[in-house]
């Protein structure tokens, strides 16, 4: 009988150290969503001439105020499935490194096509909240006139939610690198892979 | 008289190639989805010719069009056959069951040739009509068939063999393939075929840049094609499964 009240309050007491987040939008994938593209586009607008002479700036920006919302992490364990079962801890941040900075760099490009906010539109969750997982679905006006539909996952984290896929018009960015990656590891090795993502970095910021 | 005879000659050069293709390409056989892509073999083969006859031809004139073409025209174009797309939209919303969808796209396609110059200007999505996106393998799909094989077609592309059959069913109903059958027209689909060519240039460098470019553009098309079946809300990716020891 001992047992289990000892367990309450343990978890009472967890509960109690873990900081409770500064406001309720933590607690909201869509609201995250639209600050954080808010935030983004709102630094972007202020400065877009500078920006588009030198990108390396943007993808600071990006890296500033995207990737504390991401688990790439978890995005990376996810891409590299059981070619990842042997690898080493350093392996795994350097694979998960060379990701998030790809990931940044194309992010940070495509945003300078980006003139407003209006250009983003974050649509209500539609019931898919659940206790782990959720998808918040936005649309990304196009110069066509068209919408692009751009969900993200995020998934619950001790540090709140967190983004780990991007799925534009159905094509998971997650499924998609993991298809072409999971091969290559088992063919060249996780080092020559990551080898070949840092140099793709290079390439892209020239 | 002649076009009677050309048309079959036409689809035994294609055919010819298609052979030629298969049988001077190696043999080597991968299987990387034997599920979804169990003729992984022939579909490279194909695939690899239609990257050929890309680079060559398919490529170059896009680029060309593409240079030329100043940006909101192109848009024009582009809008211009989408609103084309309507019959096969229709039709395919009411085999659906989709009824209130299909009187948008109605509505759809009259504002937008009536107000927009025959669709070259889409107001319809300014005033608020949503465009919707169904063919016959959708249909085919809602009705049952929902997982179908992967096929590489030549010159066309990727497809799923029940998006092949669908797609020979546009003969019928879609306004490019009426002006070829009755009035031996091409130009409409060459113009569409360069415009679509064109809208893609922006992801030849993630292509060229893959490791593998056949698994690439197969699974975003198998990816897309799901994301359109199911109308834009598809189940969501079993990720856990990622994470599983299992091949």
């Amino acid at each position: 009988m001992k047992t289990p009240r000892t367990g309450i309050l343990l978890a009472c007491a967890w509960l109690a150290a873990t900081p409770l987040p500064a406001s309720s939008h933590l607690d909201d994938p869509a609201q995250l969503v639209s600050d954080t593209a808010g935030r983004i586009l709102t630094r972007l607008n202020e400065n877009h001439a500078q920006y588009h002479q030198r990108p390396e700036l943007l993808k600071d920006v990006v890296r500033e105020d995207l990737l504390p919302l991401l688990d790439v992490r978890y995005a990376g364990r996810l891409i590299l499935g059981r070619s990842g079962r042997d690898a080493s801890a350093e392996q795994l941040d350097a694979f998960t490194e060379a990701m998030s900075n790809l990931l940044i760099n194309r992010y940070a490009e495509g945003l300078l096509q980006f003139r407003s906010e209006e250009q983003l539109e974050v649509l209500p969750l539609r019931g898919e909240l659940n206790e782990r997982m959720t998808r918040v679905r936005t649309r990304v006006r196009l110069e066509s006139g068209g919408f692009a539909p751009v969900d993200y996952v995020f998934r619950r984290t001790d540090g709140g939610w967190k983004a780990f896929d991007v799925v534009v018009e159905g094509i998971s960015y997650v499924t998609t690198y993991r298809n072409q990656i999971m091969p290559e590891v088992q063919a060249e090795g996780l080092d020559a892979v990551i080898a070949r993502l840092n140099q793709g970095q290079l390439v892209l910021s020239d | 008289m002649m076009s009677r005879i050309e048309r079959p000659a036409r689809l035994a050069a294609v055919l010819l190639v298609t052979l030629a293709v298969a049988a001077c390409a190696g043999t080597q056989n991968r299987h990387t989805d034997p599920e979804r892509d169990p003729w992984e073999g022939y579909n490279r083969k194909i695939h690899s010719f239609n990257m050929k006859f890309d680079r060559y031809l398919g490529r170059p004139v896009a680029v060309a069009y593409d240079t030329v073409m100043p940006d909101p025209l192109q848009r024009g174009v582009a809008n211009f056959f989408r609103n084309l797309d309507y019959p096969v939209t229709f039709f395919n919303q009411l085999m659906q069951g989709k009824f209130r969808e299909s009187g948008i796209s109605t509505s759809r396609f009259l504002f937008n040739t009536v107000f927009g110059l025959l669709g070259f200007f889409d107001v319809a999505t300014r005033v608020g009509m949503p465009a919707y996106d169904e063919d016959f393998g959708q249909t085919l799909a809602t009705w049952g068939w929902t997982d179908s094989r992967y096929l590489v077609m030549p010159f066309l592309g990727p497809f799923t063999v029940r998006d092949t059959l669908g797609r020979s069913f546009y003969g019928y109903l879609h306004p490019i393939s009426y002006a070829i059958r009755e009035e031996d027209m091409y130009a409409p689909l060459i113009i569409d075929l360069i415009q679509r060519r064109a809208s893609f240039l922006d992801a030849d460098a993630a292509l060229e840049e893959a490791y593998d470019p056949y698994t690439l553009v197969r699974d975003s098309y198998l990816q897309n094609r799901e994301f359109k079946i199911y109308d834009g809300d598809p189940p969501v990716t079993d990720y856990d499964a990622f994470l599983e020891d299992e091949p």
